[in-house]
C-alpha cells in the first residue's frame, strides 16, 4: 500500500476520508482521489482535513441547471490531491472559512461568480467582481451586454 | 490614537493595482485589509466560450510573467481528460521554457527588491541578467513574453541551439554565484534593511496555506515540482530550497538560491534533450467528457487548474487558482506589529501578481 507521506498510510487516509459525516466513497481518479458526496458535512469536513495535515487548496463553483451549485473542495496532501465535490441546497452552503482562513476568499469568488450563499462567512462582500455586475454572473448566458449606468 | 492609511489601488512602484487598508497607532501596524478586482478580465468565463484552441492564447494572458505556466497547465489539463502523452522532447522544451520562465521572473523581483531597499547598483546588475534572459527566450520562441510555445499535445517550436542556450545560462550562472547570491545573502545593507522585516512563521503559513517561495522561505518544504512531478523534473532530480526565518530577507535568499536551481535544470535539460517529434499528433482531436485538476509550480507559486469538458467545441468550466491569490491574503499576518514604512517592502516580498489575482 502506498503511503502519502512518512505517516499516513494510503488506506488510513482513504478510510478517514470515507467517515466524514455525509462522505462518500473514495475514487481514483487521474492524479487524485474524488469524493462526490452531495449531502457532504463541509463543517466536519473541514475540521477532518486540517486534522489530517492536508491543505485546502482551492474551491471550484460549477452552474447547475436547476440553479444550485456544486462545489469542489480541493485539498492536496504531499503527494496526493483530494476532491470533494458537493452540492449547495438553495444555492447555499454553510461557510468554512472560520475554520480555514484561505476558503474566504476562494467563497467570495464564488459568491461573485454563482451567487451562492456561504451562511456563516464573516465578510461575504465582493472580491473580484466588477460592480456593474451582479452577483451570479458567470449564470448570465452574456455578461459583456450589460454596461455601468450612465450618471 | 489609530488612524487608517488607504495604500493604493494605485501604487508608485508596482504597475497593478490594489488597495491595502493599514490601521495603525503611531508608526505600529495593527490591522491590514487587502482589496483586489480592479484588474478583472473574466478570463475563465471567457475561456469557457471559446473553442480549446483559442483558449491556450487567452489563457497565456492570465499573467504578463509568467504566461507560460498558464498555457502549459492548460494543455496538461486538456492533456490528461483526452488520455493524450505529450512527446518526450516537448516534455524537456517545456521544462526549458518553465525554468527561463522562473529566472525572469526571479530576476525581475530581484531587481525590483534592490531597488525597494535603495541598493540601485545590484539593481542595475539584475536587470542586465533579466534582459539576457528575455534575449534568449526571444530567440528560442520569437517573443520576449506570451511565448507561444505551447500547444494541446506539445509544443509549437523546436529549440533548435541548445548549446548556445546553455552558454548562455552558464555566464549569467557566474554573474549570480559571484555577485547576486552574495549581495543578498551576506551585503550589510541588505541583511539590515530586511532581516527580521515582515515575519511568517511555519504555524503561520501553514494556517494562511501560502505556496512558492513565500512558503519555502517559512520553512515549508513544498513545491510542485518536488510533490507532483511532472514535465521533466523527475529524470533530471530537482532540489527544493528552503529557509526557516520566514522574513523578507529569507524570501528574497530562497528566490536567489533558486536561480542558480533553475540554471541547473535548464542546463540538465538541454544536454539530454531527447531526440523525436514536438507533438503527439497534428491537428485537433476532440477533447471526451471529463475532468482534470492539474497543479504546476510558477515562480510565484503552485498554480491550479480545474479543467471540465462536456465533449463539446469550449470547455465546460476552466477554473484558475494563481499563487498570489493564496499568498496576499497573508500579508495581515506579515505586517501585523510591523513598522508603517516597511509596508513597501514587505507587500513587495509576496511578489504579488494582481493579473494573475483578478484574471
Amino acid at each position: 500500500m502506498g503511503q502519502t507521506d512518512g505517516t499516513i498510510v494510503r488506506a488510513d487516509l482513504v478510510a478517514a476520508l470515507a467517515a466524514i459525516p455525509g462522505s462518500a466513497p473514495v475514487e481514483e481518479r487521474g492524479a487524485g482521489l474524488w469524493i462526490s458526496a452531495p449531502r457532504l458535512d463541509v463543517e466536519a469536513m473541514a475540521r477532518e482535513m486540517k486534522a489530517l495535515g492536508c491543505r485546502l487548496v482551492t474551491m471550484t463553483g460549477l452552474a447547475c441547471d436547476d440553479g444550485e451549485t456544486t462545489i469542489i473542495y480541493h485539498y492536496a496532501l504531499h503527494h496526493d490531491t483530494i476532491n470533494f465535490k458537493t452540492a449547495t441546497s438553495g444555492n447555499a452552503i454553510r461557510s468554512i472559512a472560520l475554520l480555514v482562513r484561505p476558503a474566504s476568499w476562494s467563497e467570495r469568488e464564488i459568491h461573485d461568480f454563482f451567487a451562492t450563499d456561504f451562511i456563516g462567512h464573516p465578510n461575504l462582500v465582493p472580491l473580484i467582481r466588477p460592480p456593474e455586475l451582479k452577483d451570479g454572473f458567470f449564470r448570465d448566458p452574456d455578461p459583456g451586454s450589460i454596461t455601468p449606468d450612465k450618471p | 490614537m489609530p488612524y487608517t492609511i488607504p495604500i493604493g489601488p494605485f501604487h508608485p512602484a508596482l504597475e497593478e493595482p490594489y488597495k491595502v487598508n493599514v490601521k495603525c497607532v503611531a508608526e505600529t501596524v495593527q490591522q491590514v485589509s487587502v482589496d483586489v478586482g480592479f484588474s478583472f478580465r473574466g478570463i475563465e468565463l471567457m475561456a469557457q466560450r471559446r473553442e480549446w484552441v483559442p483558449d491556450v492564447t487567452l489563457i497565456e494572458r492570465v499573467c504578463g510573467i509568467c504566461s507560460n505556466v498558464h498555457a502549459m497547465t492548460f494543455c496538461h489539463a486538456a492533456e490528461q481528460i483526452a488520455g493524450i502523452e505529450v512527446p518526450a522532447r516537448a516534455r524537456y522544451i517545456r521544462t526549458v521554457i518553465s525554468e527561463l520562465e522562473r529566472l525572469h521572473s526571479h530576476l525581475l523581483w530581484a531587481g525590483l527588491a534592490a531597488e525597494f531597499m535603495g541598493f540601485q547598483t545590484l539593481f542595475m546588475e539584475v536587470f542586465t541578467l533579466r534582459e539576457q534572459v528575455m534575449d534568449l527566450l526571444e530567440t528560442i520562441s520569437g517573443n520576449r513574453v506570451n511565448y507561444g510555445m505551447n500547444r494541446i499535445g506539445g509544443v509549437n517550436r523546436d529549440i533548435m541551439d541548445p548549446k548556445s542556450a546553455i552558454d548562455t545560462v552558464q555566464a549569467m550562472a557566474k554573474v549570480i554565484e559571484k555577485d547576486v547570491v552574495p549581495a543578498f545573502m551576506n551585503n550589510i545593507t541588505a541583511k539590515g534593511r530586511m532581516g527580521g522585516v515582515g515575519p511568517l512563521t511555519k504555524e503561520h503559513a501553514i494556517e494562511w496555506a501560502v505556496v512558492g517561495p513565500v512558503a519555502r522561505a517559512s520553512g515549508l518544504a513544498i513545491d510542485v515540482r518536488d510533490d507532483h512531478p511532472y514535465l521533466a523534473y523527475q529524470e533530471l532530480g530537482f532540489k527544493i530550497v528552503t529557509q526557516p526565518e520566514g522574513d523578507v530577507r529569507a524570501r528574497v535568499v530562497v528566490r536567489a538560491l533558486e536561480l542558480l536551481e533553475s540554471i541547473r535544470l535548464i542546463t540538465e535539460a538541454l544536454n539530454n534533450l531527447p531526440s523525436g517529434p514536438l507533438r503527439a499528433f497534428e491537428g485537433m482531436p476532440a477533447i471526451p467528457p471529463g475532468e482534470a485538476v492539474v497543479l504546476t509550480e510558477a515562480p510565484r507559486g503552485e498554480v491550479v487548474y480545474y479543467v471540465a469538458s462536456d465533449g463539446g467545441r469550449t470547455p465546460a468550466r476552466v477554473k484558475i487558482r494563481t499563487p498570489s491569490f493564496v499568498n496576499i491574503p497573508a500579508l495581515e499576518a506579515m505586517t501585523m506589529g510591523q513598522q508603517l514604512g516597511n509596508i513597501s517592502l514587505i507587500q513587495a516580498s509576496v511578489d504579488p501578481c494582481l493579473s494573475c489575482t483578478d484574471r
